[in-house]
């Protein structure tokens, strides 16, 4: 019971680190970022590329993260900011991205399947049982990560530069802000949050080209069921995240790998406010 | 204006113009029909195998056009379509046997299960208030359902292998390849005349403006899950005979990224054209197939940077690009007649009141932007409702014709309580609705725009263009009064916003309404189109029996038109009489404090 | 004295559609001009055109003698230009202080900014971290005005602040306006459709019909009201 429970909370914890990326992007842009899962496999083949130079393992972080806001950057410049006006089209064009991600990975280190050296190793003991160090320390990262963004959004004037922008990007321009800077810094931002989630992500699994495709698709459902509220992401996460590992562990792990897309879509057409205040 | 093109060319009416278009489509048609035969003669082994999955495709191509580039539904699920028609004939015949009653069974069944499947997608996400991105999470969320069942049928389904070496029609491949041609032109050319007919104009009005097509009566719901359940059989057919040639099928078939290739052909073709998707898919799935072999990630690259560039800068596609560096000299206009319908008659009962609003409260939160709103309006009554911005005039327009939006209370018109019935139900009840700013189909001509408005009383055609649309007299005189009738080709985008206001006016009185309400008529009209309104409406009123309730600010031309004035302050009813009693009244005065000129006597 | 806001032949709108035809206005600093009209004679197409978020077809803007044509809305605030729109003028889910908060420069402290307008209206220092949508319609305007002078404008542009309001409010702002100008020399423009507030304000008046000018004076003038009533009523 107490292994569910961990499994619970750490693969909420993950599917948080995943997400919140998404959600930063969806809030202040309005778009669905559909090459947030080609960031992620920036991420994860940034770590790889650190084990293979036989970096300490921890080095993988960084490189993801700045590997991830240096190419949000080129990308919102590029291609996000033309289609300013047509939102649609702009989560087609970042799907386009995502494909051209792939190839270019694919092209670069082949389609197999690569292992990734992990900076912790080992399991430590609970309640009679021994449980996954990494993954604990996922649910460190997820709950520090949240700290940090909830924090900047609250409590700095830069977080109610953006909690505007997300509310009323006209009257925020206003008032003085630079809505323009303000999306490129949260793409940017958001980018640099996939790879680093990517690279935290991989010695759990493994790398592979395809490797975000999962991944954006249940970030993008959790994404749309919570709003533009990280505290409802979190509760999304718990909530479904724990559904999945209840499913999986119960039923089938096959139904488990879908029950965050269904359920979500039906909490979508019940409530489409999702879980966002009432 | 005018489109000084009339001028120089004569007008073509639709029915020619269709004609001539249906004559060309089935002259390509027999030519392309030629080429399918003698293709196997031509072409070597492998174009062959190749041509016939790239016709296949081209044709499930043709229905994301219609259903994205024309309707404006965004659906990546055609690959789960396509799938289960692939797995119906695969799974039948490889559990029971190559015969003709399992054969058909599964030709049947495929497209059955999934017409069923966009059945239900479609009523998740066809509802009154969900997003237009849902059904694009939607589709995607099918194409994993489906990708994970058969993976998770063991032996039954195949699993990740796929199913393989299954007895299938004892077909050449060049039988195959005429087969699929067949079917692509078939499908292209009922297309290409399903969007040009008169009902292949509704698709783009919805895409255009669903909530104008809602007040116009047209269940859109209903349209939408159709051409979805539609393209899904079609889709699922196009499975079939894949299966059918192909003897090993595996769940990529039905996996969301096929879905995506499809959405992306289409863009690169040019959505909204058909013809330009079609085109894409064949030469782009061709193309890929030859250099899968030596370079197959760079071409993918090189596909995907297209898409972007594309998207970015040719948002029309490419189709269209290249389609203008043939276009030469002016295509000659085109526009409808208009018919006078005979008077109906003044059937305005009098019996039951045209309206009847009861206790209506309209609450956001903690802000009561209506609160216990009681009147009731009759057959032959002007009545005019005022107030300072932000009384609430708006909402109770709203509230009156969309069940939906009330907080609390009830409503009726002509005594039919509308409950919770969604616009096009409470304009079934003689309801007409005329917005505050313009509320038309820009991309639409103005004769389009008026058939659109009369589609409930007279059906469209899903293969002709009919060459009269039918007004009734309120409709004729304000076309013909206001210029419109002269521009009945125009595309609505390039009208005046006067023109554009007489068009909704319009197009509502097409409806025939027995009761009418209007959010400030006048907005942006000139003084002599005032005039004309005001007469169009004292008319409606006095001959036909109409009860109108109308919103306005200017308060001359209530002062003139109306039979009654509702004045409506900070969501409540403060005053309700003649425009006398209303207009001499101390209290309406203090509530236009700033206005003392207004309600001078 | 300086001239504020200068807008000269200036043609804008929206698509193809023009709405502003060659309109031309000034306001000198300590001055108001109000801008009178009915619905959809283009007060808030000038508004919008004046802050950068509608291109100029023709015609020019300066502010401060300044040129504006084609800056981006944002550079506005950063010249103590202050814009109260009439619609979604305030963030309802952002508390009072929050809303002030973001009236003011980067860099500038909350609270001596806060208890100087608290004089004006008290009840901003008492449900300071109260959501503004929670606000009566009443309090929000006032709330809007509050963000307006908080910064202190050398310039404000105010749109129908006092639509919807009831008539004791409404004296108030007239005081707040009429004390803002005469104490700190600030140029307002101030579109509105209440006249007889208006006139209570301004220095100046200009009524637009249908996108032109068609009639301007004193406000002060005897005649004043009723050739506004002449020329609204057309």
């Amino acid at each position: 019971m107490a292994i569910l429970l961990l499994d619970i909370i750490t693969t909420a914890s993950i599917l948080f680190v995943v997400a919140a990326g998404l959600l930063i992007v969806f809030g202040v842009l309005k778009i669905i970022n559909f090459a947030h899962g080609g960031f992620l496999t920036i991420g994860g083949y940034a770590a790889l590329v650190t084990t293979q130079l036989h970096w300490n393992p921890w080095m993988a972080l960084p490189v993801a993260l700045l590997a991830g806001l240096v190419l949000g950057a080129f990308v919102e410049r590029l291609v996000v900011r033309p289609l300013y006006a047509r939102p649609l089209d702009a989560i087609l064009a970042t799907w386009g991205l995502s494909i051209v991600m792939v190839q270019m990975i694919t092209i670069a280190f082949g389609r197999g399947t690569n292992f990734v050296e992990s900076p912790v190793q080992g399991a430590i003991p609970i309640a009679g049982d021994t449980y996954s160090l990494y993954r604990l320390i996922m649910l460190g990262v997820a709950i520090i990560l949240g700290a940090i963004m909830i924090g900047i959004l609250q409590g700095t004037r830069l977080g109610l530069t953006a909690r505007a922008v997300i509310m009323n990007e006209n009257l925020s321009r206003s008032l003085g802000i630079n809505s323009g800077l303000v999306r490129f810094a949260t793409f940017s931002i958001g980018s640099g949050l996939a790879a680093l989630a990517g690279a935290l992500i991989t010695p759990l699994l493994s790398v592979d080209p395809l490797m975000g495709v999962p991944w954006l698709l249940n970030a993008f459902m959790l994404v749309m069921v919570s709003g533009t509220s990280l505290i409802s992401l979190g509760a999304a996460c718990l909530v479904l995240g724990g559904a999945q590992v209840a499913i999986s562990t119960y039923s089938s792990p096959v139904l488990g790998a879908l029950s965050i897309m269904v359920l979500a879509a039906v909490l979508l057409r019940i409530r489409p406010a999702g879980f966002a205040r009432a | 204006m005018p489109d000084s093109a009339a001028l120089a060319c004569p007008v073509r009416l639709p029915s020619q113009r269709g004609r001539t278009e249906r004559r060309l489509i089935l002259v390509f048609s027999v030519i392309a029909l030629a080429l399918a035969a003698a293709g196997p003669l031509l072409l070597d082994t492998y174009s062959i195998s190749i041509l016939i999955r790239s016709f296949l495709y081209g044709a499930i191509a043709v229905t994301v056009d219609i259903l994205w580039g024309f309707t404006g539904i965004l659906s990546f699920g055609q690959a789960a379509f396509f799938g289960i028609g692939a797995y119906a004939l695969g799974l039948s015949v490889t559990q029971y046997d190559f015969t003709a009653p399992i054969v058909t069974a599964a030709l049947i069944g495929g497209p059955l299960v999934a017409a069923a499947a966009a059945g239900l997608v479609a009523w998740l996400g066809f509802g009154p208030k969900v997003t237009p991105l849902y059904i694009s999470v939607i589709t995607l969320v099918l194409s994993v359902i489906f990708v994970q069942m058969i993976y998770s049928g063991g032996d039954f389904t195949g699993s990740s292998s796929g199913l393989s070496n299954f007895d299938t029609f004892d077909i050449s491949m060049e039988g195959w390849f005429r087969v699929a041609g067949v079917f692509l032109v078939a499908v292209t050319a009922a297309g290409w005349i399903f969007v040009r007919s008169d009902f292949g104009r509704l698709l783009v009005a919805i895409r255009e403006n669903e909530q104008r097509c809602r007040y116009c009566g047209i269940n859109t719901a209903r349209v939408k899950t159709l051409l979805l359940i539609g393209s899904a059989i079609i889709t699922a057919l196009a499975g079939f005979a894949y299966a059918g040639y192909n003897d090993v099928i595996a769940p990529d078939l039905g996996n969301f990224q096929f879905g995506t290739q499809l959405v992306i052909w289409v863009a690169l073709g040019g959505r909204g054209t058909l013809i330009g998707p079609a085109v894409a898919a064949v030469l782009i799935d061709f193309i890929s197939a030859w250099l899968s072999g030596s370079l197959p990630f760079i071409w993918q690259l090189i596909i995907g940077l297209v898409f972007i560039v594309v998207i970015v800068l040719l948002p029309q596609g490419l189709g269209p690009a290249v389609a203008n560096l043939f276009r030469r000299g002016r295509t000659r206009p085109v526009a409808a007649r208009l018919a006078p319908l005979p008077d109906a008659d003044a059937a305005g009962s009098g019996a039951l009141p045209a309206i009847q609003v009861e206790s209506v409260s309209r609450n956001y939160g903690s802000l009561h932007v209506l609160q216990d709103v009681t009147f009731t309006a009759g057959a032959g009554e002007l009545v005019s409702l005022v107030g300072p911005n932000g009384a609430g005039k708006t909402t109770l327009i709203r509230c009156l014709s969309d069940g939906q939006e009330r907080s609390s209370g009830r409503v009726a018109i002509e005594g039919n309580p509308i409950g919770r019935l969604a616009p096009e139900a409470c304009v079934r009840f003689g309801l007409g609705r005329k917005f505050q700013t313009p509320n038309v189909f820009d991309a639409l001509t103005v004769a389009e725009s008026l058939r659109i408005a009369r589609s409930r009383q007279e059906r469209l055609s899903f293969v002709r263009t009919a060459d009269e649309v039918r007004l009734p007299a309120a409709a004729m005189r304000v076309v013909q009064a206001t210029g419109l009738s002269s521009q009945l080709g125009t595309t609505v985008k390039h009208l005046s916003h006067g023109a554009k206001q007489a068009l909704e006016l319009a197009m509502v009185l097409a409806m025939e309404p027995r009761v009418l309400l209007l959010d400030e008529p006048t907005a942006g009209l000139t003084k002599s189109e005032r005039s004309l309104i005001g007469e169009v409406l004292v008319e409606l009123v006095r001959a036909h029996g109409l009860c109108i309730l109308l919103i306005e600010h200017d308060l001359e031309f209530v002062r003139e038109i109306s039979s009654r004035i509702i004045v409506l302050h900070q969501g409540s009813i403060v005053m309700d009489g003649t425009v006398e009693e209303v207009t001499n009244s101390e209290l309406v005065h203090t509530i236009y404090a700033g206005e003392p000129h207004a309600v001078a006597a | 004295m300086s001239e504020a806001l200068a807008v000269e032949t200036l043609t804008s709108g929206y698509g193809e559609a023009m709405v502003l035809r060659d309109v031309t206005l000034r306001v000198m600093a300590g001055e108001v001009l109000t801008v009178l009209g009915k619905n959809g004679m283009g007060k808030t197409t000038l508004l919008k055109t004046i802050m950068g978020f509608l291109p100029v077809r023709r015609g020019q803007i300066s502010i401060f003698s300044q040129s504006t044509v084609g800056q981006p809305p944002h550079h506005l605030a950063g010249r103590a230009v202050a814009y109260s729109p009439q619609d979604q003028a305030i963030f309802q889910e952002l508390t009072v202080e929050e809303n002030l908060q973001l009236g003011l420069p980067r860099v500038t402290r909350l609270a001596p900014e806060l208890k100087r307008v608290a004089a004006i209206f008290p009840f901003l220092a008492e449900r300071r971290r109260q959501l503004a949508g929670t606000l009566s319609g009443g309090e929000q305007k006032m709330l809007i005005m509050a963000r307006a002078l908080i910064a202190r404008p050398k310039l404000m542009l105010v749109d129908e602040i006092t639509e919807g309001l009831q008539p004791s409010i409404i004296l108030r702002l007239a005081n707040v306006l009429r004390q803002e100008k005469s104490a700190n020399g600030t140029a307002i423009l101030l579109i509105e459709q209440n006249v007889s507030f208006a006139l209570s304000v301004a220095d100046r008046y200009a009524v637009l019909s249908r996108g032109e000018v068609v009639d301007q004076g004193d406000a002060h003038q005897p005649g004043a009201d009723t050739s506004i009533a002449e020329h609204l009523s057309v």
